[in-house]
């Protein structure tokens, strides 16, 4: 293609994106009175590095992640920042549509599309790509990014994660991807940078809990779309700053418990959102529950709190034992459903409802994302012989369903609504 | 003190339903009309109609609650509900003649649902179409068009069918369209056409109930639901007999105005009865 061409096409998608993320900021931002002040650093996270196109805090070097699974403590002890490049925008689904058919997920085709146009605040520094082998889509893409011209690492993972020939697998996995990134970077792994690396990423989780601990509280202190901007801002920012960042949000909304403000009603449902990520700009469905009177009070996705749950633990500080105690954390909690037995996500979704005090769940599958896709049933199972009631939506990035979707959304919630005042009224008489 | 009255307005995608009902609940009248490009300025038009008509004074229409497709651009409403939570609240009412409604399918004019009761009469489950009209009013109509009839010739000549229904293969409109086409270009009867195309919205319609299971007493309402065929052929699919009620078109409606009268009621205001 003509140099001229593609410049003219990055300039168009760079304002198609800017629209996008400004009309979803908009959203997040205005729709709702009550934001706290210090979502204000969020909030400009987000407005820098979609709308202006500019990568916040300084970095030399990006190693992109598509996954989770892809241990950043490593990256960072390479002296590399980790990026999570999966991307929610529509725009870049639909430039990302030539590379894969159109029944398939929004976000593998989001995410080619945008390194396709190379555009990303982070493009110059932006030395390689790590793609876990978890869905087929992402597995494919992996060679497709190669194809583009990326350096692209692939670390392999096992389909089971329960046996002990996993954990072996998936630990030397892990340790070539150490020798890896020494080998992109020329910096060696120490046993110092890697501690100093666990270390810091175990501060930000710690704080994420803190963060998600004050969900559970019958006060509804902050909106779900909230928790989905901090968690956003999470895949391209430094680290500590982030923390930082988070750390004084916690204290406000402590601040906010001791004083009895809440962002919505005592009798609001309580929602916990699992499936599919939700990732900024793509926050329609998210947006639209609270929109209808709901909070989310919790989530099990790999764009929040699964990626900011478990910290790394290990005993002896060498580094023989320090990766495979990275690569423990990153193999036995993981509730992603592209393993073949996943009874770990039930167990997980089980006790947030009971913990963070839900009335209902709402499932949210990118069309095409078979893991998601197929496991909703054992979930709408199992949640029900809890009394707990889902909400199966199946959607994509593109915003044409959104009157579809607000009918069924305000449906679940009238019907959350109906059934708590049964309840009540069952127990007075 | 004079009498109160309450409004149930559906603004749906093809027509706008009003129910006004009294203080005893009782339905005092009702009114469709088409729905047009204008929503609101049509909806405000039918609803002094039906004022002027029933010689009904404004002032005491006491509550009013929207639902539908275009409920939250009518301003005047006092209340916003999801035609879902409507839908089932008036079945569960004009089905209690018959026993309790467990399971409602509606088809409307853009999408068709299937809703799952409780004990209580309260929303279960449910479940929609996606994004594709396939299966729903503009289905109908579309076929019509095409088949130079009006849409409520369907139902007869649907039951005039003398062979085997023939079958459509494509669910979308856009394909199903060109099926029936060459359909009539291969010299098919227009009435087997049309027992084909409804089987097909049936056979589509219950394959959506199934995902959230399928209970007795099946309520089934909305617009095509006055089209006998389509009631016969759902009836066939569904394995059992369906309550239609007199006038499935305004179920929804009723839902919004006995909403409307709760709602007024949970607010603090007094009735006679």
């Amino acid at each position: 293609m003509k140099i001229e061409r593609v410049e003219r096409i990055k300039k168009t998608t760079a304002v198609h994106l800017a629209m996008e993320a400004k009309e979803a900021l908009k959203k997040i931002t205005e729709d709702f009175p009550d934001n706290p002040d210090t979502m204000g650093y969020f909030y400009s996270l987000l407005h820098k590095f979609y709308i202006q196109g500019e990568m916040p805090n300084d970095c030399s070097e990006v190693i992109g992640t598509m996954c989770i699974q892809v241990p950043e403590e490593l990256i960072y002890a390479s002296g590399a920042r980790p990026v999570r490049i999966c991307s929610g925008s529509y725009v870049y689904d639909q430039t990302g549509a030539e590379f894969m058919h159109a029944k398939s997920c929004s976000l593998v085709k989001a995410t080619l599309g945008m390194l396709n146009i190379k555009n990303m605040p982070f493009k110059d520094s932006l030395s390689a790509i790590v793609v876990a082998t978890t869905c087929d889509q992402k597995k494919k893409a992996a060679s497709m990014l190669e194809d583009i011209g990326y350096k692209t690492y692939v670390l392999e993972m096992p389909s089971i994660k329960d046996s002990e020939e996993a954990r072996v697998y998936w630990q030397s996995s892990v340790k070539n991807f150490a020798a890896a990134l020494e080998d992109m970077s020329g910096n060696r792994i120490t046993k110092k940078g890697l501690s100093e690396a666990v270390m810091k990423a175990n501060r930000a989780r710690a704080e994420f809990r803190r963060f998600n601990n004050l969900r559970k509280g019958a006060h509804n202190l902050i909106y779900g779309k909230d928790a989905f901007v901090v968690a956003n801002g999470y895949f391209f920012d430094k680290i500590e700053h982030w923390t930082d960042a988070l750390a004084k949000l916690n204290a406000e909304l402590e601040q906010r418990e001791a004083k009895g403000v809440c962002v919505a009603n005592k009798h609001a449902p309580r929602i916990l959102f699992t499936g599919s990520p939700a990732i900024f700009p793509n926050l329609k469905l998210p947006l639209l529950i609270e929109q209808s009177g709901g909070v989310i009070v919790a989530d099990e996705m790999c764009s929040s709190s699964r990626l900011l749950y478990d910290p790394i633990s290990f005993d002896e500080g060498n580094l023989y034992d320090m990766i495979p105690a990275v690569a423990d954390r990153y193999l036995k909690p993981c509730t992603c459903p592209c393993f073949v037995k996943n009874d770990d996500r039930k167990r997980k979704l089980k006790e947030m409802a009971k913990e963070f005090g839900v009335d209902g769940v709402v499932y949210q599958a990118f069309s095409g994302c078979n893991p998601y896709e197929m496991e909703h049933k054992a979930i709408a199972k199992m949640l029900e012989t809890e009394g707990v009631p889902m909400l199966y939506i199946e959607t994509d990035y593109s915003p044409e369903d959104t009157g579809q979707l607000s009918t069924r959304v305000e449906a679940f919630m009238e019907s959350i609504k109906n059934r708590k005042r049964s309840k009540l009224q069952r127990g007075i008489s | 003190m004079s009498v109160k009255y309450f409004a149930g307005i559906d603004i749906g995608s093809t027509a706008i339903k009003i129910v006004l009902i009294d203080e005893a609940g009782n339905i005092v009248a009702h009114q469709t009309s088409p729905t047009g490009s204008q929503f609101h300025k049509n909806t405000l038009d039918s609803f002094h109609a039906l004022l002027e008509r029933t010689g009904t004074n404004k002032n005491n229409v006491a509550y009013i609650t929207a639902t539908g497709y275009g409920r939250k651009l009518f301003k005047e409403a006092d209340e916003f509900v999801s035609e879902i939570t409507a839908n089932a609240a008036g079945a569960r009412i004009i089905g209690k003649d018959c026993g309790t409604v467990r399971t409602i399918i509606n088809i409307g004019g853009q999408d068709s649902k299937a809703i799952m009761l409780d004990d209580d009469g309260h929303v279960r489950n449910f479940a929609m179409n996606d994004k594709c009209a396939a299966g729903t009013g503009r289905f109908l109509e579309m076929t019509a068009r095409n088949l130079g009839v009006k849409v409520d010739e369907l139902g007869d000549l649907h039951l005039n069918a003398k062979g085997v229904p023939l079958t459509i293969n494509s669910t979308c409109t856009v394909f199903a369209e060109s099926e029936i086409i060459s359909l009539l270009a291969s010299g098919h009867e227009r009435e087997e056409i049309i027992a084909g195309v409804q089987y097909s919205i049936a056979k589509r319609i219950v394959r959506l109930a199934k995902r959230i299971g399928i209970e007795d007493m099946v309520f089934f309402d909305g617009g095509p639901a006055m089209n006998k065929g389509l009631v016969a052929a759902m009836e066939d699919e569904l394995l059992r007999n369906v309550i239609v009620p007199e006038i499935p078109q305004i179920t929804t409606a009723i839902g919004a105005a006995l909403i409307a009268k709760e709602a007024f009621l949970a607010e603090g205001g007094k009735v006679h009865a």
